[in-house]
């Protein structure tokens, strides 16, 4: 996975290769798959947790004012 | 880098771009302060976590396409060739300015010894972004769910904007060849774009419960902590400031790029690549700050929540043109945006019962609209590029800066890529169900839940020191 395993090498070579990061050249397409996947998928987990939330405080039909006696600190 | 006085222009620019990054992010912090500042107790939570929520969504996208659209559109596609390979199509080959290089799955979207500008230039960019779409996050605060949100955060600040970023301020944009738009500091390219968005998105999502009496009359709703909202105003100033130096070259050789055999000349540029000062634009940006505040403290009557936002509101409007305008044209035009602003949103409030919570719409929208304008009227005549003098590598001409082109430019900002695709995404997420909040649940407060839960930790904390 190591791209780079001697500085002094790869810094004298004839050409140095500019990405260093583990993977260069290979794994990309990967990554950003990867990436796209974790992306979307937070979409999907939290939009389904706040329609949860949502629906439940809206069954409760809080009065405009009833936030005011869970207020702790004052 | 092997000669040392390359790689000090090239750290230095480096370097230069990263502070204007750190810079920026006080932006962010300012607006999620002002927002908070200016939402009901029983919203903070939920607004404060929206807003916190456009920095990963919006930089995970940003780097999944938003910055290969800058690089890939600046032709239309297919309104004005490139000066780069004479094409019309995406800009996609192997020239140096090539989208390519910025695909996410790039070795330059990386660390990369090689390339030290294209990181601080994609978070400079970056963090435009952001306030593209945190512009609009505070105009719908208390009503809009997080999830719809985050899909109208990346839209504006991942997709349209970087559209418009591409036709009007990258120095190969179609709107610069063709209309000679000029927008320096981005009246219309970041400010104008986010506030016509944010009008779109608050017409299909209507007030908040109570904004409008039964007769139509607008109620104030105003800020419940002014002293959150001028300290998150403030750093908005500072970050502004930041902006500023962000949307210049630090340092640049304009003779060979113009093509001027055996010339050099080294300086600071604009976005455009015409030259400019950091020195001048200093001026500028304070003046045009001065002009805004002097303005907003007559017109809002000494009302602090106006004051502080016309001072962001004279600055949006001298933008466009505070690369070239004299400090006092600076202050003029800050002034004149601000009034321009102020009275547009109280009209359009009463006229059509938009319920815009910050004031975003007038301060971004109208006011950047209105510099867009002016600026070309005052700078009428000048070259939208340096690439101007002389014929363009594929044989035309750019336009200069002109009136006709500035409301063009405009229209095209304000409404083509802001409202209506603002509008068209609220509605869709309207037709799911997805973008406004329960009735009860806005009553209630969306903080409800938590709050009860603090109070009954409080309580549990309360019974154990008994």
């Amino acid at each position: 996975m190591a791209t780079v395993t001697n500085w002094i090498d790869h810094l004298s070579a004839e050409e140095v290769v500019g990405a260093v990061y583990p993977g260069a050249g290979s794994s990309e397409t990967l990554l950003v798959i990867i990436g796209v996947v974790f992306w979307i998928g937070w979409h999907v987990l939290t939009a389904r947790s706040e329609s949860e939330k949502l629906a439940r405080l809206a069954r409760k039909r809080h009065g405009a004012n009833d936030h005011k006696s869970n207020i702790t600190d004052w | 880098m092997t000669d040392q006085l390359g790689a000090l222009t090239v750290i230095f620019t480096e370097f230069y771009y990263w502070v204007t990054v750190v810079l920026m992010f006080l932006i962010h912090v300012g607006f999620c302060m002002y927002e908070v500042g200016a939402s009901r107790y029983k919203h903070h939570q939920h607004t404060l976590m929206k807003n916190t929520m456009v920095i990963p969504l919006v930089t995970v996208t940003w780097f999944f396409f938003g910055w290969w659209i800058y690089w890939a559109f600046p032709t239309g596609p297919g309104i004005a060739p490139s000066i780069m390979n004479e094409s019309a199509a995406l800009i996609t080959d192997e020239s140096t300015f090539s989208a390519k290089w910025y695909l996410a799955n790039s070795e330059f979207m990386a660390v990369n010894l090689g390339d030290h500008i294209s990181g601080v230039f994609w978070a400079a960019f970056l963090l435009f972004s952001w306030t593209a779409a945190s512009i609009v996050s505070g105009a719908i605060i208390e009503r809009i769910t997080t999830f719809a949100f985050g899909i109208l955060a990346i839209a504006i600040g991942s997709f349209f904007w970087v559209i418009d970023a591409a036709w009007g301020w990258h120095f190969d944009g179609w709107m610069l060849k063709i209309l000679g738009y000029h927008d320096a500091y981005a009246s219309g390219v970041i400010h104008a774009i986010a506030g016509g968005f944010a009008l779109g998105v608050l017409i299909v999502l209507g007030p908040r419960i109570g904004k409008f009496s039964s007769s139509g009359e607008p109620r104030n709703i105003g800020p419940r902590n002014p002293w959150l909202v001028t300290v998150g105003l403030f750093l908005i100033y500072t970050g502004f400031w930041g902006f500023y130096a962000a949307c210049n070259i630090p340092i640049f050789d304009l003779g060979p790029e113009y093509g001027m055999e055996g010339v050099t000349y080294w300086t600071a540029t604009n976005i455009y690549v015409t030259p400019t000062t950091l020195s001048g634009i200093t001026y500028n940006f304070l003046m045009s700050l001065s002009g805004g505040l002097l303005a907003g403290y007559v017109v809002a009557k000494g009302d602090p929540f106006w004051t502080y936002s016309s001072g962001l509101a004279g600055i949006i409007c001298a933008s466009a043109g505070n690369d070239l305008y004299h400090p006092i044209q600076a202050m003029l035009i800050g002034a004149i945006g601000v009034v321009i602003a102020y009275k547009m949103h109280y009209w359009v409030e009463r006229k059509f019962k938009i319920d815009d919570a910050v004031g975003a719409v007038a301060v971004h929208g109208y006011a950047g609209v209105a510099g867009l304008i002016i600026c070309g009227f005052v700078l009428n005549g000048y070259p939208s590029s340096g690439y101007s003098v002389g014929a363009m590598w594929d044989g035309s001409t750019y336009a200069s800066i002109n009136p006709l082109g500035q409301f063009l430019g405009a229209i095209i900002m304000f409404g083509v890529l802001g409202m209506l695709p603002g509008y068209v995404i609220a509605r869709i997420l309207n037709a799911f169900g997805k973008l406004r909040i329960p009735r009860d649940v806005e009553i209630a407060g969306l903080d409800y839940e938590i709050m009860e839960d603090d109070r009954e930790a409080e309580k549990a904390v309360a019974s154990s020191t008994r």
